[in-house]
């Protein structure tokens, strides 16, 4: 299920500096695309601001069927306080700067499932396929916006995929 | 001396069906009987032959339509005993997977294979003429067609292929491994030499191609009839297309098989089964608006002769109890 989990990150990182190149964030002293997965970064005491962050929680497989069925709840997670020039005046309107470009982001709802942790990646026999977001209501926090898109992510266990 | 230690009976707790299918023999009238005192604990990833697994099935319900008729006598009338007036049966549920052998079962009559059309040919709704078959050369085997090199180069790995004899204008049942359809008259199939690679079940993806020294196509699951026949030839599809009618009943002997968590097994054998209703899917939602399409199922079953006493039967029902409980 990591190559499923990989394949849906880059995805979305690689959508991400086409839809916006400019959102960009610097972590551990290098600049990429805006977007991470919790898990496998060091732990943020707070939230990276105007970044989409990649949380995964459920899982449900169906063990019923010729290749496992593995659901996977992500939880994309996204936070803003606006911008300085503004005094943060506008973080509304950079919130749903975020939500579009997170739908932009999830269509098409799927990608070739790819095998990340060999040289070069080599992609695999299926497609990994996502639901449509479900958006919370955004969160205040202070000076600081927040919203949580949920997607489940699906994807067919292959033969000897770990 | 052998002991055991044993328990109560205790109730059945299964988890998911199984279901395995073998084809009937319609010229003769024979379906393909399991036997459960010989293969009962068969693995259910290896069925015995000729039973073919088409997997996990989801909402199985059988349902006995058998009347009854009792005879009544006296003043005031009381039943003095029972007469069994007719015996029916149905069995009902959902393939998980889509198949060439599921669909077929689905539907209930011909299931064709959509030939990879040949240019300039009429539209049609179940697939208008195909593109010429190719001859096999000798060599082939049930997972292996040999080819000229020509004729397998116009071939690709993961392509679908179709492997059967010619139509020659004879009337009956068709079909290789399993009866696909029966022809009325050579005019109703237009006299289509390709018909019954149309309607055969004899298909199979195709995994390399080579036009070496050996050429041919290596392919990724074995045919259903096995090693080709003299005259079959191969042609490329694209797909499958059922359709709502046809004059055709497909049936099928019928296995479905239950594991308890205990070690117990019980085992539901329909020697025919024929479709009782046309194609349809059912849904099940995902995560909205992903739903996963099953195809509904719905069989009547047919009778048979218990060779033990010579009763009319529709089903047998198996009990495999589990090693320590009592029984």
């Amino acid at each position: 299920m990591q190559n499923a989990k990989d394949t849906f990150y880059l995805a979305l990182r690689n959508r991400l500096a086409t839809v916006n190149p400019a959102r960009t964030m610097t972590l551990r002293s290098v600049t990429r695309p805006g977007i991470l997965v919790e898990d496998a970064e060091p732990f943020m005491p707070l939230p990276q601001l105007d970044a989409f962050t990649l949380c995964w929680s459920g899982l449900v497989a169906d063990l019923h069927l010729p290749g496992i069925l593995a659901q996977m709840s992500c939880e994309i997670r996204y936070t803003t306080a606006g911008t300085q020039p503004n005094a943060g005046l506008d973080r509304g309107r950079a919130l749903e700067k975020m939500d579009d470009e997170l739908l932009r982001l999830l269509y098409p709802y799927s990608e070739q499932k790819m095998n990340y942790t060999q040289t070069p990646a080599a992609a695999m026999g299926t497609l990994v396929f996502w639901s449509e977001p479900a958006f919370s209501p955004a969160a205040m926090d202070h000076d600081r916006l927040s919203r949580i898109a949920t997607v489940t992510v699906f994807a067919f266990q292959e033969a000897n995929e770990a | 001396m052998s002991t055991t230690t044993t328990l109560p009976p205790l109730p059945p707790i299964g988890r998911s069906v199984r279901a395995y299918f073998a084809p009937v023999d319609r010229v003769h009238k024979t379906p393909t009987l399991f036997d459960p005192s010989v293969n009962g604990r068969f693995s259910v990833n290896t069925p015995p032959a000729p039973w073919i697994s088409l997997g996990w099935i989801e909402n199985f319900a059988r349902k006995s339509a058998s009347k009854f008729g009792d005879l009544v006598t006296g003043t005031p009338g009381a039943t003095q005993m029972q007469v069994r007036a007719t015996v029916d049966a149905t069995v009902a549920f959902r393939f998980k997977t889509w198949t060439k052998l599921s669909m077929a079962l689905a539907a209930g009559s011909q299931h064709m294979n959509l030939l990879v059309p040949a240019a300039g040919g009429a539209a049609n709704g179940s697939g208008s003429k195909g593109v010429p078959p190719v001859n096999l050369a000798t060599g082939s085997t049930a997972a292996f067609l040999a080819l000229s090199a020509t004729d397998a180069a116009t071939f690709s790995a993961g392509s679908l292929v179709t492997v059967d004899v010619d139509y020659a204008s004879t009337t009956g049942f068709v079909g290789s491994g399993v009866y696909a359809a029966y022809v009325s008259s050579a005019a109703a199939v237009n006299s289509d030499p390709d018909y019954i690679r149309r309607v055969s079940f004899n298909v199979a993806r195709v995994a390399s191609v080579s036009t070496g020294s050996t050429p041919g196509l290596q392919l990724a699951q074995p045919l259903l009839a096995g090693v080709p026949a003299a005259g079959m030839r191969v042609q490329p599809l694209s797909g499958f297309v059922d359709r709502e009618g046809g004059s055709f009943f497909q049936e099928w002997s019928a296995l479905f098989v239950v594991d308890g968590q205990q070690g117990e097994r019980i085992l539901y054998h329909y020697p025919r089964l024929q479709s009782m209703a046309g194609p349809a899917e059912e849904s099940s939602a995902l995560a909205p608006p992903l739903e996963r399409l099953a195809l509904g199922a719905s069989f009547r079953a047919l009778p048979v002769t218990d060779a033990n006493d010579g009763e009319t039967v529709v089903c047998f029902r198996s009990f495999l109890p589990s090693p320590m409980t009592l029984i």
